[in-house]
């Protein structure tokens, strides 16, 4: 694991432990992707509002505190902050608000929602003859949404290749409505599509990086609870936890060791 | 009113190149001259109506003024959630134009059939909803609220009423003020009936083109009087009822689905709000103890 990325996970098991709230294997499924886009786009921490940003959407909101984690690490937040997660007056919901949290373009939580936003973004920086990116990263449990596939399927008719879907294929679905082969279903909707390790930092980059004609998907196979092996053979009971301080330093440690 | 709609936009698109239109596959051919003369400002995105809000809202964040258009049920029932977060929450605004409300499409049946849109969207912080009921209210309401910023309602009917009526957005008109003790409230197409039954009647008249934000001012007024709402959807009872200390009666919509097919005025005739049967009403509310 890539140093920076696992003091990351730290961060996350701290503001966890601190603010009493959970969703701690779904943020570290994600922490290698979300560093590769923010490794990728065009955007300045110190101008959040910066005019010719790229645009990067949590689809999957409740990833929110390893977004949050990531945000810190490229200087959006201070790293202190992230005790405050989910405590009332903090700028740091559960899910992230785009009018509390600079670095956050589209507030979301409810799932499916903010693929089409970022459709909509994507076609609007077409409109503008802009070569802003947009890039949105959803779950394979929010991809049991229809709307997801409706997204989908309107991005590529109007050939965003301006836009980018990453999918943390976790496998959080296996008890319930599992996505299998998510790169055929993709490549099947039209996607210029490419498979990789979701927690290979520069397959990850390699990824983004590549040009296409259409709206790109890249699917990126991850493991819920990456670096801690309680946290992965546990995956449901972990889901909204957060750890009591035995637990924290078990979870430190593990981290330690991957 | 579909083709005013039109006709405002293309007019608005003149001089505004952020004006986008997205279509959910309905008033395709209408708008072709529109695609024609503005091909990158309109869209017909397909059947797909959750999408096209939140692609709308994606628009607006990317200072772009959307206008999103398909059929009532399925814009305003079926995407309430987008409209609820992706342009209200968000502040990502947009315009959302049905057209088929109420039972405009009576022939197609209950699954198209839609008296709820006004009643929910009134219940979301920071939207606009409004009903006007002739092509010169829409082009009125259009030109004054589509770049607001605010996520706005509009419900297009192609059944409006022929009367000539000075509509501003956030104010209600008082049609008739005779100083009777029964005040009629009334909004949108259904105008037409109303005041076919009710002009000769001693009743005051005020309609409504704006249901959120109601024009309270003016309902206040009435106060002292019988207040009897008459309206074809749900919404405007409720938003009347937001006014303390009222005496109101509503004459609406029955709690049943509508099951019938034909036409809406059939619906109407059925269900009591074509104009003689509105008549009776209000005769008979006339003629009751007020409570």
């Amino acid at each position: 694991m890539t140093p920076f990325c696992r003091e990351i996970r730290k961060n996350i098991l701290h503001a966890s432990k601190a603010s009493g709230h959970g969703h701690i294997p779904t943020c570290f499924s994600v922490i290698e992707m979300l560093c590769a886009v923010y490794e990728t786009m065009k955007h300045d921490p110190a101008k959040p509002e910066w005019p010719e940003r790229d645009v990067f959407i949590l689809s999957k909101g409740h990833a929110a505190l390893g977004f949050y984690a990531v945000l810190a690490h490229y200087g959006y937040l201070k790293v202190d902050e992230l005790k405050t997660y989910g405590a009332f007056k903090s700028r740091l919901g559960c899910h992230p608000d785009r009018l509390k949290v600079p670095g956050v373009e589209a507030s979301t939580g409810s799932l499916g929602h903010g693929i089409g936003i970022a459709v909509g973004m994507a076609l609007a920086f077409r409109l503008q003859d802009s070569s802003r990116r947009v890039f949105t990263l959803i779950g394979d449990g929010e991809s049991n949404e229809g709307s997801v596939w409706e997204a989908v399927m309107v991005a590529v008719n109007l050939q965003l290749n301006n836009l980018t879907i990453l999918l943390d294929s976790n496998q959080s679905q296996v008890r319930s409505l599992p996505i299998p082969n998510p790169a055929e279903r993709f490549a099947a909707f039209g996607c210029d599509t490419i498979e990789t390790d979701g927690h290979d930092l520069a397959a990850l980059k390699s990824a983004l990086a590549k040009p296409g004609t259409t709206a790109k998907a890249v699917v990126a196979h991850t493991i819920k609870g990456y670096g801690s092996k309680t946290l992965q053979d546990n995956m449901f009971e972990w889901h909204r936890k957060s750890p009591n301080p035995e637990q924290f330093e078990q979870f430190v440690k593990e981290l330690e060791a991957a | 009113m579909r083709k005013q709609f039109r006709d405002t936009v293309m007019d608005l698109a003149e001089r505004d190149k952020k004006l986008v239109v997205v279509l959910g596959d309905i008033s395709h051919f209408l708008f072709i001259p529109f695609q024609e003369k503005f091909p990158k400002q309109c869209f017909n995105m397909g059947i797909c109506e959750n999408t096209l809000i939140s692609v709308g809202a994606g628009l607006s964040a990317r200072g772009f003024h959307p206008f999103v258009h398909t059929i009532a049920p399925f814009i305003t029932e079926r995407s309430l959630e987008q409209v609820k977060l992706d342009m209200c929450y968000n502040e990502f605004g947009g315009n959302i134009v049905s057209t088929g409300a109420s039972f405009d499409y009576a022939w197609d049946g209950a699954t198209h059939h839609c008296y709820t849109d006004l009643a929910i969207f009134r219940l979301i912080p920071g939207m606009e909803v409004l009903q006007p009921g002739s092509r010169k209210e829409l082009d009125v309401l259009i030109r004054s609220q589509y770049n607001n910023g605010n996520a706005t309602y509009f419900r297009l009917s192609d059944f409006g009423h022929t009367l000539d009526v000075p509509v501003q957005f956030g104010k209600a008109n008082v049609l008739k003020d005779v100083g009777a003790k029964l005040t009629v409230m009334t909004a949108g197409p259904i105008l037409g009936n109303v005041m076919e039954a009710c002009g000769d009647l001693p009743v005051n008249l005020v309609y409504f083109t704006t249901i959120k934000p109601i024009d309270k001012e003016i309902i206040a007024r009435y106060r002292h009087t019988q207040i009897l709402v008459i309206h074809d959807a749900f919404g405007l009872h409720e938003a009347i009822c937001e006014v303390p200390e009222l005496s109101v009666t509503n004459y609406g919509l029955p709690d049943r689905f509508c099951v019938w097919y034909g036409t809406v005025h059939d619906i109407r005739k059925m269900i009591g709000l074509d104009a003689s049967s509105i008549r009776k009403a209000v005769q008979d509310k006339l003629a009751s103890k007020p409570a």
